[in-house]
């Protein structure tokens, strides 16, 4: 096996090119920009634990924002501090910010070509079947029960009749709240009134 | 106002409303299509091309957005306006880390969002159907063969999003003009 040479960078540059390598590379967002964290963090230096990688994913997930920066952002605070944080949030977005201006710049430029705009028809065309096999991999983690069924089903009617998604993701959250609080109030009366 | 300024603003907001992969898609197209920044199929345009390129899709689309509607500085701006939300709510989260880990609250707020995810997806494929039309009205033939096609690739035969893409691109070229 081979052994692994202490690196001479400090660890917050090390840290920030090992997340513009990830930002680079990675393609198909998200989940897998989380496997390729936990193989150079975890697997690779062992600078943190699974679970505690596992504690931040799942802290970064439920803030809003763009999940894998979140998560650069935390990582980078539990390791190194709020300098370092900054650097892995750079670090995450910069390559796709950099890929992303020259493809601007070409799609700009051959988009009225009649062959690209063939292509275009057929990767249009695909668009909708990407998102709705999105909301098929959400499901089984986002609907639990039938009161997330109705959720979805208001989140879905609410926008096709003109209500803003803004309006109605906060409308979600707010009655995730009200609800859960309800319905464990009401399994804790059940449960006994000797807590009183 | 400004349109930097603006871009800013607006991605502030998207980054503000977004829990999690194409659930910020309905917001951009909200936005985007409001402003006069994109039309529909430019919004359809960025999913697909920020499947194809590296790096989180919310970067990507404010790239895209913000070049479209006022070049690199817009890009910039839209850029720096997407992960703000995100970037103090988590640094504040880093130092509570303890507090925050397993918070009853949270939890219950997420219960509600993700369901809601869910259904503006739904709702702005719904709406991105419009891209089966033919450029002079009435349904795309080849265009609805090839989404019927991307999606048995996805679902039955588990190709990664990249691959379909490239598929579909290839149908588009061969098929595309009918």
């Amino acid at each position: 096996m081979q052994e692994r040479a202490a690196s001479a960078l400090p660890r917050w540059a090390e840290m920030t090119l090992v997340m513009l390598k990830i930002g680079l590379f990675t393609f198909g967002g998200g989940w897998s920009i989380v496997a390729q964290i936990q193989k150079e963090f975890v697997e690779i230096r062992g600078w943190l634990t699974k679970e505690e990688l596992l504690d931040i994913v799942t802290i970064a997930r439920s803030f809003p924002g763009i999940m894998v920066v979140n998560i650069a952002v935390m990582l980078g605070y539990t390791l190194g501090g709020t300098v370092c944080a900054l650097l892995c949030a750079l670090g995450m977005a910069l390559p796709a910010f950099l890929v992303m201006t020259a493809v601007t710049a070409c799609y700009t430029a051959i988009r009225e070509n009649p062959w690209v705009s063939r292509v275009m028809v057929g990767v249009r065309a695909a668009v909708v079947p990407i998102i709705l096999s999105a909301t098929v991999n959400l499901w089984k983690t986002a609907v639990r029960d039938r009161t997330g069924l109705v959720i979805a089903g208001l989140a879905f009617l609410l926008p096709v009749l003109g209500v803003s998604n803004i309006l109605v993701i906060f409308l979600g959250g707010g009655a995730g709240l009200v609800l859960q609080t309800l319905r464990l109030g009401r399994s804790r009366k059940e449960e006994g009134g000797e807590e009183k | 106002m400004n349109t930097i300024l603006e871009l800013f603003l607006v991605f502030f907001k998207i980054g503000a409303c977004s829990f999690g992969g194409l659930s910020m898609i309905p917001v951009i197209n909200e936005e985007m299509v409001g402003h006069g920044w994109m039309t529909l199929s430019e919004v359809t345009d960025i999913v697909a091309i920020a499947e194809m390129t590296p790096g989180p899709l919310g970067i990507n689309a404010a790239t895209f957005a913000g070049i479209q509607a006022a070049g690199l500085p817009g890009a910039i701006a839209a850029s720096l306006g997407a992960v703000t939300c995100g970037l103090t709510l988590c640094l504040a989260g880093s130092i509570f880390l303890a507090r925050i880990k397993g918070n009853p609250y949270l939890e219950r707020f997420t219960y509600g969002i993700r369901p809601v995810c869910i259904g503006i997806m739904l709702a702005t494929a719904l709406s991105l159907l419009a891209n089966y039309q033919k450029a002079g009205g009435g349904i795309s033939p080849a265009a609805v063969a090839i989404g019927l096609t991307a999606l048995w690739l996805l679902l039955k035969k588990n190709w990664s999003v990249p691959k379909v893409i490239a598929a579909a691109a290839a149908l588009g070229l061969v098929f595309g003009g009918l």
